[in-house]
C-alpha cells in the first residue's frame, strides 16, 4: 500500500520543527544553509530513491531479517541495536522538546516532567501495540492533522506581515558553501522512508512503490517553508533569537473569525498530535529491533496478544526518557540534539547505501540462480 | 417411556404423559401442555389414532414430520422445546407442536427510519428467518442452528452467504460459541458480552431489528446471529463506521446523506470531549478562546463557587439520570419527566447559581450529539467515553484532553472485531493480496 509509505515521509517532515531543525538552519543562514538544504534534498531524495529499491528486493522483509539473510547474528545484533538507538533517541528527544513546550504555553505551573511522565505513559500505550495498529494510527491521525497544518501554512506564508524582503536578502547568501550541521539537519526532513526499515515487513510480495517524485517535492517545500517563512515574521536577525521559532512564529498569526484567535494554540494541539505520533513510531520500530535481537521465534505482525517483552522494553525506553529529561536542561538538550541530529544523518548515509549494497547482492544472487 | 420422563421432570401439572390404546395398538404420548398447541396434538396423534382410517402406524411412518428420536438422553430437551413424544411399538417419535407466544409483526422502535422497512425482525426464530430469506432470495443463504446455554439450551441461528462469508470470521465465531458456558441465554446483549465485548468501551458487534441492515450485513459477508426469544440480530464483524452509518444513508439523497455522516463524527467528537474541553478551558487555559468570548464564559460562572469539574460532575449526573429515568419510566410519564428536569430543573440551577448557564448549553450539547450516533449500542458505549478524559482535563488541561483523545484513537485501531481491524479509514472495500500485513499471517 503506497499510502502508508508516504504517510511516514509526510510524518516526519512535517516533524522536523519539534528537532530543532529550522533552529539549527537559520543559525547558519548567512554561512551556507541553502546550499545545505539544496544539497540535502539532492541527497536525501538519491537515498530515498536507493531504499525503494531496497524494499522492492526484499518484499515483508524487515531490517532484521534482511541482516540475517546475509550475516551471522552476532554480526546483525549491534547493528540493529545502533539503529535502534537512533530511533528511541528521536523519539525521546521530541517528546522532551514537546513536554517544555507544554511547559512553556499551556500549563506555566506544571512541571515539564510531569507532563512528560505522563506523555511518555501514552506513547508507550501506544508503542506496545502492534505494528499494524501503530501504521492505523498514524493514518488517523495525519488524515486529521495535515489539513489543518497546511492551512496554518498557507496562512502564514499569505500573511501581509510576512516580510518578503528579508526572506530576499537571505535568499541573497544561497551561494555559500554548503556546512555539516545544516546539511545533516535538513536531511532529516527526508528521511520518513527509514521507517519502512521496519514497516516494510507490512509489504506484501506484489508492493510496488508508485509516485517517488513526491519525496523531494514535498520535502522541499516543507524545507523551505519552515525555513524561510520564520525569516519572513522574524527579520534577517531576529529569526536566530528564538529557540521555539516555530511556535513563535505561528503566535504572530490571527485567525479573526474563528472561535480561538491565536493560531499557536491550533498549532501546538496538531503539533502534540504529531509529536506523539512521531514518538510512538519511534519507540515502536526500536521495541521490534530489539526484540529481534533475543532468540525467540518470529513472531506476526498483528499478533491478538501484546507479548510481555513488548512492556517491558518500551518501559525502559520510558525510564531512559525521563532520566534523559531530568538530567540534561534545555539548553544541554539542544547542544545534544543539534550534535545528535549529525550524528544520525551518518548513520543514515552509511545504513542506506550498506543496505543498497546488500540489496544489489541479493538480487545479483537470485538472478544467477534463476539462469 | 412414561415413567421414564416421570422421573426426569420435577412435578409439574402441566406435563401430559398419555397411554392410550385402540385396539391392540399401544402408544404413549409425553409432552408439557403449556409449551404446546393441543389442537396439533389431537389433529396429528389423538384423532387419527382414534379413527383408524388408516393404519396409524403408517400414518406416523408416512409424515415426515415424525422423527425418530432414539437417544433418551435427548427427550427431556426435546419435550422442553415444544415437541410432543410419541412412542409406538417401542420406536420413539418427535413432532413440533410448539406454541410460541410473540409479538406479532413488530415494528421498528429503537431504529426507525422515515423512508424503509418498517417492520421488524420476530422473537420466534422461523418468523425471523422467513423475514431474512424473502428480503435475501439466494441459495447462498446458509442457516446454521445450534443451542447456548447450559440451562436454557436456547436456539441460535447463523445465517450467512455460503460465498460471500469470510471463512477465517466464521470458524472464529464457531471457535467462540463452542467454548461459551453460561447457564442462560435472554437477550442478545447477553450473547454479545459471552462473545468477548464484556471489558470493552466500543462494541464490536451490531445488534440490530432491522432486516434491511441484516440483510446488507449478509451481502458484505457478514455473520448473523438469531437467538430464539429476541427480536435482535447480531451483525459481526461490524466496524467502527459501521455504527456510524445510519441506514436511511443509503435510502435518501446522496448529498445531505454525506453531509449527516459528517455531522454524525462531528457530534461524537464533541459529546466525547466537550465536558472534558469545558474543564480544560476553564481552569487551564482560558487564553485559548478569543478575549471577548472568554469574558463571557467566566461571567456566566462569576456566581459559582466551587471548581469547574465539579460542576461538570453535578450537571453531567443530572443530565444521566434525566435519560436513565426517561428510559425507566412508563411511556405516558415520561415525558413529564424530561419537562421537568430540561427546562425547569436546568433554569433554576443556572439562576440559583449553581452552575453556569455555558455549563448547561455543554450539557445539552453533549445530550443531544449522544442521541444523534443512529446505532443504540454505540450511543451507549460513547456515552462512557467522556467520563474518562475529563481526569487529564482536570490534572493537565488542554493538553491532557488531547493526550487522552490520542489514547482513545490507540484503543480504537487496537480493536480487532473478529479477525478484522474496528478502526481503519478507507478500509472498507480493500483487495486482500495487495493489503500492508497480509504477508505473515500465513
Amino acid at each position: 500500500m503506497n499510502r502508508y509509505f508516504y504517510y511516514n515521509i509526510v510524518l516526519v517532515s512535517l516533524l522536523n520543527l519539534m528537532l530543532f531543525v529550522p533552529y539549527l538552519l537559520i543559525q547558519h543562514r548567512y554561512e551556507g544553509s541553502i546550499m545545505s538544504m539544496a544539497c540535502a534534498a539532492i541527497v536525501g531524495s538519491i537515498l530515498a530513491l536507493l531504499f525503494t529499491h531496497v524494499m522492492k528486493t526484499y518484499p515483508g522483509k524487515g531490517l532484521p531479517e534482511i541482516l540475517t539473510l546475509f550475516f551471522p547474528k552476532f554480526l546483525a545484533v549491534p547493528f540493529m541495536l545502533g539503529c535502534a538507538f537512533m530511533w528511541l533517541t528521536a523519539a525521546s528527544i521530541v517528546l522532551y522538546t514537546y513536554s517544555v513546550l507544554i511547559n512553556r504555553f499551556f500549563n506555566p505551573d506544571t512541571s515539564s516532567i510531569i507532563v512528560l511522565t505522563f506523555m511518555a505513559c501514552v506513547c508507550l500505550y501506544g508503542a506496545t501495540r502492534s505494528m499494524f495498529t501503530v501504521i492505523v494510527v498514524m493514518e488517523v491521525i495525519l488524515v486529521v492533522c495535515t489539513p489543518f497544518i497546511l492551512f496554518v501554512l498557507f496562512k502564514a506564508v499569505r500573511s501581509p506581515l510576512l516580510d518578503w524582503d528579508a526572506i530576499r536578502t537571505v535568499a541573497h547568501y544561497w551561494n555559500r558553501l554548503p556546512k555539516v550541521k545544516p546539511f545533516a539537519s535538513s536531511l532529516f526532513v527526508f528521511t520518513g522512508y527509514m521507517n519502512f526499515f521496519m514497516f516494510n515487513r507490512l509489504n506484501s510480495p506484489n508492493f510496488r512503490i508508485r509516485f517517488r517524485w513526491f519525496i523531494p517535492v514535498f520535502g522541499s517545500l516543507i524545507l523551505i517553508t519552515s525555513f524561510f517563512v520564520p525569516i519572513g515574521f522574524h527579520g534577517t536577525d531576529g529569526s536566530a533569537d528564538y529557540l521555539y521559532i516555530w511556535s513563535v512564529t505561528s503566535d504572530s498569526l490571527v485567525m479573526s473569525y474563528g472561535f480561538i484567535e491565536r493560531v499557536i494554540f491550533v498549532f501546538l494541539l496538531l503539533y502534540l498530535m504529531l509529536s506523539l505520533m512521531f514518538a510512538t513510531i519511534g519507540w515502536h520500530l526500536a521495541m521490534e529491533l530489539v526484540k529481534s535481537c533475543l532468540p525467540q521465534p518470529k513472531k506476526p505482525v498483528d499478533p491478538a496478544k501484546t507479548p510481555r517483552s513488548n512492556w517491558v522494553i518500551v518501559c525502559v525506553f520510558v525510564v531512559m526518557t525521563i532520566t534523559y529529561a531530568y538530567t540534561f536542561n534545555e539548553k544541554q538538550n539542544l547542544e545534544i540534539t543539534s550534535y545528535w541530529i549529525v550524528l544520525r544523518a551518518c548513520v543514515e548515509i552509511a545504513s542506506v547505501l550498506f543496505l543498497f549494497a546488500l540489496s544489489l547482492a541479493g538480487s545479483g544472487k537470485r538472478k544467477r540462480l534463476e539462469t | 417411556m412414561l415413567n421414564r420422563i416421570e422421573m426426569l421432570f420435577a412435578e409439574a401439572r402441566d406435563l401430559t404423559l398419555n397411554r392410550l390404546q385402540n385396539g391392540n395398538l399401544v402408544i404413549e404420548v409425553a409432552y408439557i401442555a403449556t409449551l404446546c398447541d393441543e389442537s396439533k396434538v389431537s389433529d396429528f396423534i389423538l384423532v387419527p389414532f382414534a379413527k383408524q382410517e388408516i393404519p396409524f402406524e403408517d400414518a406416523v411412518k408416512r409424515n415426515p414430520s415424525f422423527k425418530r428420536l432414539d437417544d433418551p438422553a435427548k427427550w427431556a430437551e426435546t419435550i422442553l422445546h415444544g415437541f410432543v413424544l410419541l412412542q409406538l411399538n417401542g420406536v420413539v417419535y418427535k413432532l413440533d407442536v410448539a406454541r410460541i407466544i410473540r409479538n406479532e409483526n413488530p415494528q421498528t422502535m429503537v431504529e426507525t427510519v422515515i423512508m424503509g422497512p418498517q417492520i421488524a425482525l420476530s422473537e420466534d426464530l422461523i418468523d425471523s428467518v422467513n423475514i431474512i430469506r424473502s428480503r435475501y432470495p439466494s441459495e447462498e443463504l446458509s442457516v446454521e442452528e445450534r443451542t447456548i446455554g447450559t440451562i436454557s439450551k436456547t436456539r441460535l441461528l447463523l445465517v450467512f452467504d455460503k460465498h460471500r462469508v469470510d471463512a477465517n470470521v466464521l470458524s472464529s465465531i464457531r471457535e467462540k460459541l463452542e467454548r461459551i458456558s453460561d447457564p442462560i441465554f435472554t437477550a442478545t446483549g447477553e450473547l454479545v458480552r459471552s462473545l468477548g465485548d464484556r471489558y470493552r468501551l466500543f462494541p464490536s458487534m451490531m445488534v440490530t431489528e432491522r432486516p434491511d441492515r441484516v440483510c446488507t450485513g449478509i451481502e458484505d459477508g457478514k455473520v448473523i446471529l438469531l437467538l430464539q426469544g429476541s427480536m435482535f440480530a447480531i451483525v459481526l464483524p461490524s466496524t467502527f463506521f459501521d455504527f456510524m452509518h445510519a441506514v436511511d444513508d443509503s435510502y435518501d439523497s446522496f448529498w445531505m446523506t454525506r453531509a449527516m455522516i459528517v455531522l454524525r463524527y462531528f457530534a461524537a467528537l464533541l459529546t466525547i470531549t466537550l465536558p472534558a474541553l469545558y474543564v480544560a478551558i476553564m481552569s487551564y487555559n482560558p487564553e485559548l478562546f478569543r478575549v471577548q468570548l472568554t469574558f463571557s464564559i467566566s461571567g456566566s460562572r462569576s456566581a459559582v463557587p466551587y471548581p469547574s469539574f465539579v460542576e461538570v460532575f453535578i450537571m453531567l449526573f443530572m443530565i444521566e439520570s434525566l435519560i436513565e429515568a426517561s428510559v425507566r419510566l412508563p411511556k405516558y410519564i415520561g415525558s413529564t419527566a424530561t419537562t421537568v428536569g430540561g427546562l425547569i430543573l436546568g433554569q433554576a440551577a443556572q439562576q440559583a447559581g449553581l452552575v453556569s448557564s455555558i455549563m448547561i448549553i455543554v450539557t445539552s450539547v453533549v445530550a443531544i450529539s449522544n442521541f444523534v450516533i443512529p446505532v443504540n449500542n454505540m450511543s451507549t458505549a460513547i456515552r462512557f467515553l467522556k467520563y474518562p478524559l475529563i481526569i487529564p482535563a482536570i490534572f493537565f488541561g488542554i493538553s491532557g484532553v488531547a493526550l487522552g483523545m490520542f489514547c482513545y484513537l490507540i484503543y480504537l485501531s487496537d480493536l480487532r472485531s473478529f479477525g478484522k481491524p474496528y478502526f481503519r479509514l478507507f478500509g472498507r472495500t480493500q483487495l486482500q493480496s495487495g493489503d500492508i500485513g497480509q504477508v505473515n499471517q500465513e
